[in-house]
């Protein structure tokens, strides 16, 4: 993994919101390396900033965003300096992106044929014939049955998790290098779930894609993932790959990540760990740590500075004050540690 | 599609036989017979009381009412134009209004759509605020005063149009250049009403997800604006076409009169005020048979535009 | 990352501060806003909706005031002084309003007839071997009622215009409030009930409403003219008839929305009476969309007498209203454009202000932009 290419860096990002109550801070200052056929993560609740991180590496950001300092390198280029004429250049033919709704991204009054294939034709002037038989070769790929048949049909007349099959398709109809999945299956039942990141994991892994797949749901991100960064308050707190994450957490955020989220053995007995508190006010975000006035184990200084990035490991760093050599040893709760060896013990006997 | 054809029509025969069976009945029950009149001549009450079958009993005349009323038989005008038949008069007066109602449609869909983009695509710009402005004005501003207003300044001081309909026959330039001002005035709340409708429409069509597939998947903002948004914009337009259409067909009733224009609008008055039942009766079909056509060309046009409804057969 | 070391900490920094404490989900601060008071701050904030709210009140005040300002009645009638000009004191000095109007005469009569009246000469031509003047004529001199004042002018039977303007904009008001009533009265009643009991009485009641909105506004109304014959009264009745359609699907797609709610169930266990459900628990929260619908139908209203008065199926002489008035000035449009002018102002103001009034209403009560500046 180490030695791998990087295909898209992320550095320094900052993007905040004009609105009617005040400037939000959205994203403070992100960073994180995306390799050339990895999956990547980013994993937290909602208005952490995840989407406005990848909104921005495709371009679409909402008009009352402003790019306030940060690159983004791809391939030698720095997608913050594109032109909105660039960027046509690059979206969906070098980076491609599939939506959370299936149901409302789809263009309703068109056929699902001519959605997948616009593209090509408007951009490549493919000819409708040859145009047509690539989206059917996409549309068997991503497991549409009698996809002939289908090709003909309108939105409406699919199903939640066979329009999310559509937008993969259609994401994927021009070959792009990168694929950014934006919560793909959270409006999906929890069956038809299991089946798109099946799919997504498939296509990856024929295609040589690199996906950025942004969740705020760990127990998916286990599946799918080769790395997780955790985002908290417009910046990421923890990041490594999905073992250490899941086995050796450091920043109490992803603790506290973590144990709210029930298992196989969460009985009745047990109470599920909630988190304290509201996330910050992102029109005035806190001086010091933002996790700091729910965190437990908050420091004086956490109030004061925000923590820079420890290495734990090659792969893993964390943004704590709880890591530096002078502070006080904290040990993760204890349910989270019976959990992660009760979870080592199984992923052992597999 | 063709059950959703043949429901849309059971649905209008329906409505227009209750509208005939209404006017039938106010008519008959209103105190005194309306062939009662002594400033009729005796034969025109004789030929009356025939026609109608008045002394027969009254589910009897209905019955003669109604097979009349298929047949788009009215009878005699009373009193507006004796003895001419409804049927004549209103053919003489319906190419009038129609011709007048149909050019302000034709003007005001179009400029409606174009402003609406405008305002959509540069919203909360200086053109949305300007368009916003004229929006309010056309939308509260009564077209009969719209119409005084053009007729005083553009056709009166300035002198560049006529003030009234030109008398020519055939549409010619002269005839044509004496309904711009009509046209002008019929068309001020409309366009108001689309460009409203279209920003509204076209705002939230741009907000879309599909706009960002589409936009994420490759296409410039214009195409994607130009191949999803606009169409998509485009379905529930048709949903406030019948609206419009009568709000013309009534307001060219006071247009006409404004402009001098021999349509329907006068005899429509002149019917009323006169108490020449035969004749209101014939115009009140019209106008009805006229807004039941509008709502179903409307709910066909969906039917066309909108796959949901094609194929999906239901609304 | 690479100034780790260079940061100085001391031994106080690395202080637990509470880790004994029980976090707890932080208090709401500052102060509630109820409903009402947000949506009074944010139409308070659109100076548009209050210009014309100002506006309304006005031509209220007039309506009412108006016609007994002055010493003439809306229908005495002055055969010697018709079609008089509009003059009102003290403007009059500023050259507008005086009285005067521009008159095409002959020459020789500006020394004779018009001797003392003539305010200006604008221009002078000629037609057919006769020396004419265009020139501006004081018709009060003229008429030798230096003394009279009629603010808006007169008619074509001498009748004061600002009477009858004024008096005539209570027919609007009039019907105005008629609409407002019968929104608040037949369409939330109706509404109501359809909504709440639901099954079998909402399905007849709205085929009810199906079949009334299935016949245009328009025959409706045709229909009561020809009963009725012209005037007031059947365009009330139609009015009163078809006006409340819209609120009804409002406040049915209202109830529908929150009866289910949890809250409502609640209620209904802890066995709250059904008129205590509607009027407690669901109606409140529809207050804002009514209000906003409210406002809306009234300029619709207005608009409609307005029309079948100007079309003269409306209000019959000698009382006025806006749209007689207006039809009669239309008959005079190119000699004494005054006439019409002033009703096409009012109403033109009144059907703005209602609109923006109404805009307003809708942006204040609009829960999605609550809490915003």
């Amino acid at each position: 993994m180490k030695n791998q290419e990087k295909i898209l860096q992320v550095k320094d990002l900052y993007i905040t919101f004009n609105t009617f109550s005040g400037k939000v801070h959205a994203v403070r200052g992100v960073n994180f390396d995306l390799y050339k056929g990895e999956t990547l993560a980013i994993v937290g609740e909602s208005g952490s900033g995840k989407s406005v991180t990848t909104k921005t590496i495709m371009g679409i950001l909402a008009k009352n965003a402003n790019k306030e300092s940060g690159q983004i390198l791809y391939k030698d280029d720095d997608l913050m300096k594109y032109t909105e004429k660039n960027y046509n250049m690059i979206r969906g033919t070098e980076i491609s992106m599939i939506f959370q709704d299936p149901m409302s991204s789809l263009d309703p009054v068109m056929k699902i044929g001519k959605q997948i294939t616009e593209t090509l034709r408007l951009k490549y002037g493919v000819s409708k014939q040859e145009a047509k038989e690539k989206a059917i070769g996409l549309m068997k790929a991503v497991g549409i049955p009698e996809a002939e048949k289908r090709y003909n049909q309108y939105p409406f007349q699919f199903s939640g998790g066979m329009r999310q099959r559509i937008v993969i398709a259609i994401a994927l109809a021009c070959d792009p290098e990168i694929l950014i999945c934006d919560e793909p299956t959270t409006a999906l039942d929890v069956t038809i779930q299991a089946q798109i990141l099946e799919l997504i994991k498939d296509m990856q892994k024929n295609r040589d894609l690199s996906v950025i797949f942004i969740t705020h749901d760990l127990g998916v991100v286990a599946n799918v993932a080769d790395r997780i960064a955790v985002m908290y308050a417009g910046k990421i707190v923890e990041y490594g790959t999905t073992d250490e994450i899941f086995y050796n957490p450091k920043h109490p955020y992803t603790w506290s990540l973590l144990a709210s989220m029930p298992d196989m053995d969460t009985d009745d007995k047990d109470e599920l760990f909630a988190i304290a508190g509201a996330p910050p006010n992102m029109v005035h975000p806190p001086k010091g740590d933002a996790f700091a006035a729910r965190n437990k184990y908050a420091m004086r200084i956490d109030f004061e500075k925000q923590p820079p990035m420890y290495k734990v490991s090659d792969t893993h760093y964390a943004a704590t004050w709880l890591l530096h050599p002078d502070a006080p040893k904290v040990e993760m709760p204890k349910i989270l540690k019976k959990r992660i060896e009760r979870q080592k013990r199984r992923a052992g006997e597999k | 599609m063709l059950r959703y054809i043949v429901q849309r029509l059971i649905a209008m025969a329906i409505t227009f036989f209750i509208i005939i069976s209404i006017s039938f009945f106010i008519l008959r029950l209103m105190p005194g017979s309306f062939a009662d009149d002594p400033t009729l001549p005796r034969e025109v009450v004789e030929q009356l009381e025939d026609k109608y079958h008045l002394n027969e009993p009254l589910i009897i005349q209905y019955g003669y009412f109604l097979k009349d009323a298929v047949k788009l038989d009215f009878g005699v005008s009373l009193k507006v134009e004796p003895k001419r038949t409804v049927g004549e008069i209103l053919a003489s007066k319906i190419p009038i209004t129609m011709q007048l109602n149909l050019f302000a449609m034709l003007f005001m869909i179009p400029i409606g759509i174009i402003l609406g983009i405008i305002a959509a695509i540069r919203k909360n710009r200086i053109s949305d605020h300007l368009i916003s402005v004229v929006v309010v004005l056309f939308i509260s501003v009564p077209s009969f005063v719209f119409a005084s207003g053009l007729q005083y300044i553009v056709a009166f001081k300035w002198n560049l149009l006529p003030t009234v309909l030109s008398k020519e026959q055939v549409l010619n330039w002269a005839r044509f250049k004496s309904m711009i001002l009509p046209i002008l005035a019929l068309s001020f709340s409309g366009i108001a009403t689309i460009t409203r409708y279209v920003r509204s429409e076209l705002c939230e069509a741009l907000n879309s997800e599909y706009m960002l597939l589409a936009k994420s998947k490759g296409l410039t903002q214009l195409q994607a604006t130009i191949r999803h948004a606009m169409r998509n914009s485009f379905v529930p337009l048709a949903n406030i076409i019948i609206p419009i259409f009568t709000s013309i067909l009534f307001g060219s009733l006071v247009i006409e009169k404004i402009f001098a224009i021999p349509g329907m609008g006068g005899v429509l008055i002149n019917a009323i005020n006169a108490k020449d039942h035969t004749l209101t009766i014939g115009l009140l079909c019209f106008y009805s048979v006229i807004s039941l056509m509008t709502v179903l060309i409307v709910d066909l046009s969906y039917g066309i535009i909108d796959p949901r409804i094609r194929i999906g057969g239901r609304k | 990352m690479k100034n780790e070391k260079d940061i100085k900490l001391t031994e106080r920094d690395f202080e637990f501060v509470q880790l004994e404490e029980d976090i707890k989900d932080q208090k709401f601060e500052g102060e509630a806003i109820g409903f009402f008071k947000d949506a009074f701050m944010r139409f308070r904030k659109n100076k548009g909706s209050l210009v014309a709210f100002i506006f309304i009140a006005i031509i209220a005040f007039f309506s009412i005031f108006g016609p007994a300002m002055n010493e003439y009645s809306f229908r005495e009638q002055n055969p010697k002084l018709t079609f008089m000009p509009p003059r009102i004191p003290g403007i009059e000095k500023l050259g507008i309003f005086d009285g005067s109007i521009e008159r095409n005469l002959r020459k020789t009569s500006l020394e004779t007839k018009y001797k003392d009246s003539i305010v200006k000469v604008v221009r002078e031509y000629e037609e057919r071997g006769t020396e004419m003047v265009v020139a501006r004529v004081n018709m009060y001199k003229y008429k030798g009622v230096e003394d009279k004042y009629f603010w808006f002018g007169t008619d074509y039977l001498g009748r004061d215009q600002w009477t009858r303007l004024w008096r005539g904009t209570r027919i609007s008001f009039a019907i105005a409030l008629l609409a407002v009533t019968v929104n608040l009265v037949i369409g939330v009643v109706y509404g109501s009930i359809s909504g709440y009991y639901g099954g079998m009485i909402d399905v007849v009641m709205q085929r009810i409403v199906e079949i009334l909105i299935s016949i245009p506004r328009f025959v409706i109304i045709i229909l009561f003219l020809l009963y009725m014959g012209a005037g007031i009264v059947p365009i009330a009745l139609s009015l009163v008839l078809t006006g409340w359609v819209g609120m009804n699907y409002l406040i049915r797609a209202q109830f529908y929305k929150y009866k289910g709610q949890e809250y409502v169930l609640a209620s209904r266990t802890l066995g709250a009476t059904d008129s205590r459900l509607i009027f407690r628990h669901i109606l409140p929260n529809a207050i804002g969309p009514i209000i906003t619908s409210v406002t809306f139908a009234v300029p619709v209203a207005i608009f409609s007498e307005s029309f079948l008065a100007y079309l003269g199926l409306g209000i019959q002489a000698p009382e006025p209203s806006i749209g007689v008035l207006l039809a009669e000035g239309q008959k005079e449009l190119l000699n004494y454009p005054h006439l019409i002018l002033f009703p096409a102002i009012v109403i033109s103001i009144l059907m703005i202000s209602f609109n923006l009034f109404g805009n307003g209403l809708r942006d204040a009560f609009d829960p999605t932009l609550r809490g915003q500046e």
